[in-house]
């Protein structure tokens, strides 16, 4: 399909990133896709809130995360390529669609579980791993936007630490039925090799073997990400034995 | 809810942390590949595993929980030595935040920490302990029974120990060096062996000392290796045929080889809780991987000797502090409540036969230890 946005303009030539551009590429597509169906996500949460401070808060975060994708597609110019993005991409679009079932079922903290702790857990971990190894801005715009992300998670733990004093088992129950829903997905999409196929995203062949091209690997995206999901869901007071299970029965 | 006792470990082999995989993933899934766990296990964050319930013989039962720091157990050497502190800190902060009123570190945990505690986190109501003095207890005792087995007399042997100045070392020498002939003290730092060789020589003790164990000009009959040897084959040197070794290092790597096929190898420090030991989810076969029912490392069953008897204290802390008298209490207290000698072990299996075995763990019959109250138990 099209891209949902095009952000991108005439590429740059760019000499120093060029022999690893096609892999900055499709890392970059991942990425803005990613911020994207946040921008998506945020939106459609701003139509459930009924507090206006929180619609207001949807709507900001929805804006913030389109100028992360634009930012992504701006480093892509830098580099000389044109970054795509596709939400319809298999993937992506299985995560939107069990984002949208919490949205038809008005359910506000399903929709912060499923947006701030999973999905921004992965973009969290991977975006760090990248900034610290891709060079010039290209890493530093990935380091910054970790951060930013990372802003959004605290915002959401108060709300959702709250939530689970009220009844704890009722929570945790919340929290595995979308873990399965949501992380098995994002455990597809992590794993070391597609073995379901080409994921729609990447421009050309599979990106993860060549990632050691670029002093990163599957394994270690995964792990990262993993580790910031437990870490969180540590801080929201889920027994770690608990979390611990679910993790491990994910598929690889 | 809150825990008596918290036990801080790790996994000692890929096949042990492929196997607790296996149990927290049930039975329906299909085991990971090794390569899968191998990239999975280094990026979990300490915590909690499972729930521990232990019964005491004198009819106590104290709760407690396995933490595991997830080392990965091909990174134990000095190079990750920070990264394994900051695990072991955040397992620490894990049995706080269980609620547990002292804590057991694992061996490797031990070596890590004991000269370090004040790198584990703020803690208000939860004590540590390294273990050590239960771990010392266990490795002594194994020494006699297997003096007793081999018919050998401790009075006429010259011992050696290998790792001579670290906690658990220091203590097997102090308690055993008052019994021996002779004295062979091995370890890296010279200053320390050299303050150690003092002590026991103020007592009339004839002490040699080593930083490498070529220099010794004489030979050991009993070995007690406290220092976890990179390469077993560092053993030949200075060691009699048919020499009584005690593999107390970690983790336990010593086999008989071509340079030592006499010797009478037995896996040191490790304790058998008769009362029973009851893990859920059940991790029996997964945490105890011994050839016998409820062994555990003695460092981790002195904390929970010390649950059962109620003194929730720091009993082995620092490094250096072990004494016979120390040694001697806490052997007390464990026998209160029926943790005795586990039967020995090494690489090929059992070195006792069954029946010396029961003699040895007094009350409850190794191998089929008390199951009364687990039959009794809420699952």
């Amino acid at each position: 399909m099209e891209p949902l946005l095009d952000v991108n303009a005439s590429p740059v030539a760019c000499t120093s990133l060029a022999t690893n551009a096609p892999i900055w590429q499709d890392i970059l597509a991942q990425a803005m896709t990613g911020e994207l169906l946040a921008a998506m996500n945020y939106a459609s949460l701003s139509e459930i809130c009924d507090d206006p401070a929180e619609v207001a808060d949807a709507l900001e975060h929805a804006e913030g995360e389109r100028g992360h994708a634009a930012s992504f597609a701006a480093e892509g110019r830098k580099i000389g390529v044109h970054v795509l993005n596709n939400v319809d991409a298999k993937h992506w679009k299985r995560l939107r669609e069990a984002f949208l079932r919490c949205i038809a079922e008005r359910d506000f903290i399903a929709c912060l579980i499923v947006q701030e702790i999973m999905l921004e857990s992965f973009a969290v971990a991977s975006y760090s791993r990248v900034g610290r190894v891709a060079p010039g801005t290209l890493g530093q715009t990935f380091a910054r936007i970790a951060a930013e992300e990372e802003d959004h998670v605290d915002h959401a733990m108060s709300i959702l630490r709250a939530e689970r004093a009220l009844d704890a088992q009722r929570f945790d129950d919340k929290v595995h039925r979308l873990h399965v829903e949501v992380m098995t997905t994002l455990a597809q999409m992590l794993a070391k090799e597609c073995k379901d196929g080409h994921c729609e995203v990447c421009h050309a062949s599979c990106v993860k073997p060549s990632l050691f091209d670029v002093r990163l690997s599957a394994a270690e995206l995964r792990g990262a990400s993993l580790q910031q999901y437990l870490k969180t869901l540590d801080m929201l007071g889920i027994p770690g034995e608990l979390t611990l299970e679910w993790v491990t029965q994910l598929p690889v | 809810m809150d825990v008596d006792f918290a036990l801080i470990g790790h996994q000692e082999s890929w096949r042990a942390a492929a196997d607790l995989v296996a149990v927290l993933r049930g039975p329906v899934r299909a085991p990971l590949p090794d390569d899968e766990i191998k990239d999975i296990l280094p990026w979990i964050p300490p915590r909690a595993v499972c729930h521990v319930d232990i019964r005491s013989t004198a009819g106590a039962t104290a709760r407690g929980v396995y933490i595991d720091s997830f080392i990965p157990p091909d990174r134990l050497e000095a190079a990750y030595v920070h990264e394994n502190i900051a695990r072991v800190r955040g397992a620490a902060a894990s049995a706080i935040k269980a609620g547990a009123k002292i804590v057991s570190l694992g061996g490797f945990s031990s070596i890590l920490i004991e000269g370090n505690f004040d790198q584990l986190p703020e803690r208000r109501d939860t004590v540590f302990t390294t273990g050590n003095t239960l771990t010392v207890a266990f490795i002594v005792q194994g020494i006699h029974a297997m003096c007793d087995l081999e018919g050998r007399n401790l009075r006429t042997s010259t011992l050696l120990v290998v790792g001579a100045t670290g906690d658990v070392g220091s203590g097997c020498v102090r308690c055993l060096a008052p019994f021996v002939k002779r004295v062979l003290l091995s370890a890296r730092n010279g200053e320390r062996l050299r303050k150690l060789a003092a002590e026991l020589k103020s007592k009339g003790i004839q002490v040699d000392i080593a930083t490498n164990l070529e220099q010794f000009s004489s030979a050991a009959d009993i070995v007690i290796c406290a220092a976890s040897l990179a390469s077993p084959s560092l053993l030949p040197y200075r060691i009699s045929s048919g020499a009584i070794v005690c593999d107390a290092g970690y983790p336990k790597n010593l086999c008989r080889s071509a340079e030592t096929p006499d010797a009478r190898i037995f896996f040191g420090g490790l304790g058998q809780i008769t009362g029973g030991m009851k893990f859920a989810p059940d991790f029996g076969g997964i945490l105890n991987r011994h050839p016998f029912p409820d062994v555990v490392h003695g460092c981790l069953l002195e904390g929970m000797a010390l649950a059962l008897e109620g003194r929730f204290e720091p009993f082995s802390q620092g490094r250096g502090f072990i004494t016979p008298e120390r040694v001697e209490a806490m052997e007390s207290i464990a026998a209160r409540h029926g943790i005795y000698l586990a039967p020995l072990y090494n690489a090929d299996g059992p070195v006792q036969d069954p029946l010396h075995c029961q003699t040895a763990s007094s009350t409850a019959g190794v191998g089929e230890p008390s199951r009364e109250y687990f039959a009794n138990s809420p699952s």
